[in-house]
C-alpha cells in the first residue's frame, strides 16, 4: 500500500519542476528511514525485473546483492550468470519467493497480479515507471540509488552524464536540424512519439522527430513520404532491418534515400536506458544525424 | 439398475482419484525444487518458512482456482451442449468471453485499473459478461419463448463484434497497456486475492448442485424440445434457467481467470464418450475431470520451461486438442 502511494506521488511529481521534486525526494527519504523495510544498510537481496534496472544495479556497484533478474538482462555480460526469474512481462512468483528477496524492482510491464501476490507475501516491491526522457531516467536511477543507499555514487554518475549531454548540446546548437524518422517496428510501421525517450534522444542530438505530435506510434508510410525526412533510423536487428531499408529505397524521391541516409541502431542498446547508456546512444545518434561533426574533428 | 449405479460409483471414484492425484502432483512440483521427503515435516511444522509459503501461498491457491474454474467451465459446457444439442457450442460461443474481454481492455486502456485497483479487472470482466448475457437474452426472447438458434447466432455475432472492438482498442492504446490486455486475454490462474478464489469455488460448487436440479430436464431435452414437452418438462423455464446458470458460471470464470479456452468444449465431449450422455453422471464427471484437466495443464504451464511461465491456454489448447483428435479417431461419431 505504502509503495503504491509513493509510486502515484512519484508519477504526479514527474510533471513538476526540479525544485518540487527535490522537496519530494527529501520527504521520500525521510519516509524511507521511518519504515522497517529498509535497514540502514539497505536491502540485502534484490531481484530486478527489467534489464535497465539490472544494469543500474551494476552501475551502482551492488551487483553482489542482486540475487535474480530476467532472461533479457544481458548487460553487463556477468548479469547473465544471475538466477533467472522470468522474462520482463511473465515472471515466476514461486522462483522469486524461493530466492528470498527483501526487495523486488518491478516496471510497468510487470504483471500487476504478480506484484500484488509478492506484496501479499510480505516482500517490498517497488515500481519504476517507464522513463519518457533523460531527466526521468535520472530520476528513476536516483530513486533506485536512494533505496539501496548508493546516492553518492549515483549522483556522480548522473552529473557525469549531464556534463556529457551539455557538451553535445553545445556541439549541435548551431547546426541545421535535419528531420528524422525513427522506425521501431515494421509491420505495422511503428515509430516513437514525444512520450518516448528515443524522441528525447533525437531532439538532444539536434534533430527533429517528424512523428513527435502523433498520438500513438502507429504511423502510415504515406505520412512519412509527405513529411520527407532527411534521415531514417531503423531500430531493429538483423534481416528485418535490411529488408526495411530496401523497402524505403524504393521511394526514390525521399531525401533520406537520395542522400543515402538510412541507418540502423541496435534495438537492445536503446531499449533499456540507464543514464550512461542514454549518453552512449546519444553519441551514436549524433554521429548519424550530424556526420559533419566527425569530419571537423 | 443396480449395475448402473455401481458403474457410476466407479466412475465418480475414478475421477475423484484422478483429481486428487493431479492436485497432489501440482502441489509437489514447481520451479523451486522442494524434496519429497521434506514435504510432510514442512506441512506439519514448517509454518513461517519460505518453502511453506511456496506450498500454501503460491501453489495451493492456483490449484483451488484451477479446480473452481475448470469445474465451472466444464459443467457450463455440458449444460450448453445439452441445451443446444450442438456439439460445437462451448461456454465462450455465446459471446460471454468477448464481452468480458472488451470491458477489461477498455478498463486497461483507460487506466481505470490504476485508479481503482486490481479488483476492477475481474469486476469489469464480470460486468462485460453480464451485459452480453442480457443483450443476447433480450434479442433471443420472442413472445416469452427463448429461441435457441437465435441465441446461438446472436452470441456468435456479439463475439465477432467484441473481438473487432478489442482490436480497435489495442490499435490505439499505448504499448504499456497493450501487453496487459494481451495477457489478460490469454488467461491465467494466478490470482492474488484469496477472496476471489473462495468466491469462485463457491460459485462453482453451487453451480454443480443447481445443475443437478435440471439433470432430468437436460436428459429429456436430448430428445428434442417437443419430445421434452411431452415428457412433462417446462421447457421455457428450463431453458432460461440453464442459460442463466451457464452464463453465471462462465462470467465468473472469465472475470477472474481470463479466457482459458478449450476446457468447456473438450471435457464435456470426452466425458460423453467415457460415461455416456446421461446428465446424472455426466455433470459430476465433467466437473471432476474438468478440474483435474485444468490443474494439470496449469502445472505443465508453470514448469515446462521454468522459470518462464506459459499462458495456461497454450497448454489446454495443445494437450486438449491432441487428446480430442485422438479420441475422435478411436470412437464412434459424437452423439449428443
Amino acid at each position: 500500500m505504502f509503495f503504491r502511494y509513493l509510486t502515484i506521488h512519484h508519477k504526479v511529481n514527474a510533471k513538476f519542476k526540479m525544485q518540487k521534486s527535490k522537496l519530494f525526494f527529501l520527504i521520500l527519504s525521510v519516509l524511507c528511514f521511518n519504515t522497517t523495510v529498509f535497514s540502514q544498510e539497505g536491502s540485502k537481496r534484490i531481484i530486478s525485473l527489467s534489464p535497465a534496472l539490472t544494469e543500474e544495479i551494476y552501475l551502482l556497484g551492488i551487483e553482489d546483492k542482486l540475487v535474480g533478474c530476467t532472461i533479457y538482462c544481458k548487460r553487463p555480460p556477468s548479469a547473465q550468470k544471475k538466477e533467472k526469474v522470468g522474462n520482463v512481462v511473465e515472471v515466476n512468483v514461486e522462483k522469486i519467493i524461493s530466492l528470498r528477496p527483501d526487495l523486488v524492482l518491478a516496471t510497468e510491464l510487470t504483471d500487476p497480479k504478480d506484484i500484488e501476490k509478492l506484496k501479499a507475501l510480505g516482500i517490498s516491491v517497488i515500481n519504476f515507471p517507464t522513463p519518457r526522457n533523460f531527466s526521468e531516467i535520472c530520476e528513476g536511477f536516483l530513486r533506485l540509488a536512494r533505496i539501496v543507499r548508493r546516492e553518492q555514487k549515483a549522483k556522480e554518475i548522473v552529473e557525469e552524464a549531464n556534463k556529457e549531454i551539455e557538451t553535445i548540446k553545445e556541439m549541435v546548437k548551431d547546426l541545421p536540424k535535419p528531420k528524422v524518422f525513427v522506425q521501431i517496428g515494421a509491420r505495422p510501421l511503428f515509430t516513437v512519439t514525444k512520450d518516448s525517450f528515443i524522441h528525447n534522444l533525437i531532439e538532444l542530438a539536434g534533430g527533429i522527430n517528424i512523428a513527435s505530435s502523433a498520438k500513438t506510434g502507429l504511423y502510415s508510410r504515406e505520412n512519412v513520404i509527405r513529411k520527407d525526412p532527411d534521415v531514417i533510423i531503423i531500430a531493429s536487428m538483423g534481416i528485418t532491418g535490411k529488408k526495411e531499408k530496401k523497402h524505403w529505397e524504393a521511394y526514390k524521391t525521399l531525401k533520406a534515400v537520395k542522400g543515402e541516409r538510412i541507418y540502423f541502431i541496435d534495438a537492445s542498446e536503446v531499449c533499456s536506458p540507464t543514464p550512461l547508456s542514454f549518453v552512449e546512444a546519444l553519441k551514436e545518434i549524433v554521429e548519424l544525424i550530424h556526420p559533419e561533426i566527425k569530419k571537423d574533428g | 439398475m443396480d449395475k448402473k449405479l455401481i458403474h457410476w460409483a466407479f466412475f465418480i471414484l475414478l475421477f475423484s482419484l484422478i483429481l486428487l492425484a493431479v492436485s497432489a502432483f501440482s502441489f509437489l512440483i514447481g520451479s523451486s525444487h522442494i524434496p519429497l521427503n521434506k514435504i510432510i515435516p514442512l506441512i506439519l511444522k514448517g509454518k513461517g518458512t519460505i518453502e511453506y509459503s511456496i506450498l500454501f501461498d503460491i501453489r495451493l491457491p492456483r490449484i483451488l482456482l484451477g479446480l473452481a474454474v475448470g469445474g465451472a467451465l466444464s459443467i457450463a459446457g455440458v449444460i450448453l451442449q445439452g441445451m443446444f444439442r450442438n456439439p460445437l457450442v462451448e461456454p465462450y460461443t455465446l459471446g460471454i468471453s468477448g464481452g468480458a474481454a472488451l470491458l477489461v481492455s477498455l478498463n486497461i486502456s483507460l487506466g481505470l485499473n490504476q485508479r481503482f485497483g486490481l479488483i476492477s479487472l475481474p469486476a469489469s470482466g464480470f460486468l462485460g459478461a453480464i451485459v452480453v448475457i442480457l443483450v443476447v437474452y433480450a434479442l433471443s426472447v420472442k413472445k416469452g419463448i427463448l429461441k435457441i438458434q437465435g441465441l446461438l447466432l446472436t452470441g456468435v455475432m456479439i463475439s465477432f463484434i467484441s473481438s473487432s472492438l478489442i482490436m480497435l482498442i489495442m490499435a490505439i492504446s499505448k504499448a504499456e497497456d497493450l501487453h496487459g490486455i494481451v495477457f489478460w486475454i490469454m488467461g491465467s490462474l494466478e490470482e492474488p486475492n484469496p477472496l476471489l478464489i473462495k468466491l469462485m469455488l463457491l460459485i462453482s460448487i453451487f453451480g454443480l448442485i443447481i445443475s443437478y436440479l435440471f439433470c432430468f430436464d437436460l436428459n429429456a431435452l436430448l430428445l428434442g424440445e417437443e419430445e421434452a414437452l411431452h415428457l412433462g418438462t417446462n421447457i421455457e423455464r428450463t431453458k432460461k434457467s440453464l442459460f442463466i446458470l451457464a452464463s453465471i458460471l462462465t462470467g465468473f470464470s472469465v472475470g477472474i481467470a481470463g479466457i482459458i479456452g478449450f476446457v468447456g468444449l473438450l471435457v464435456p465431449h470426452l466425458m460423453r464418450m467415457i460415461v455416456g450422455s446421461d446428465h446424472r453422471i455426466l455433470l459430476i464427471s465433467a466437473f471432476l475431470s474438468g478440474a483435474a484437466f485444468l490443474i494439470l495443464c496449469d502445472t505443465l504451464a508453470r514448469t515446462i520451461i521454468a522459470p518462464l511461465e506459459l499462458p495456461v491456454g497454450v497448454i489446454t489448447g495443445i494437450v486438449g486438442g491432441g487428446l480430442f483428435i485422438y479420441a475422435l479417431t478411436k470412437k464412434e461419431p459424437l452423439i449428443i
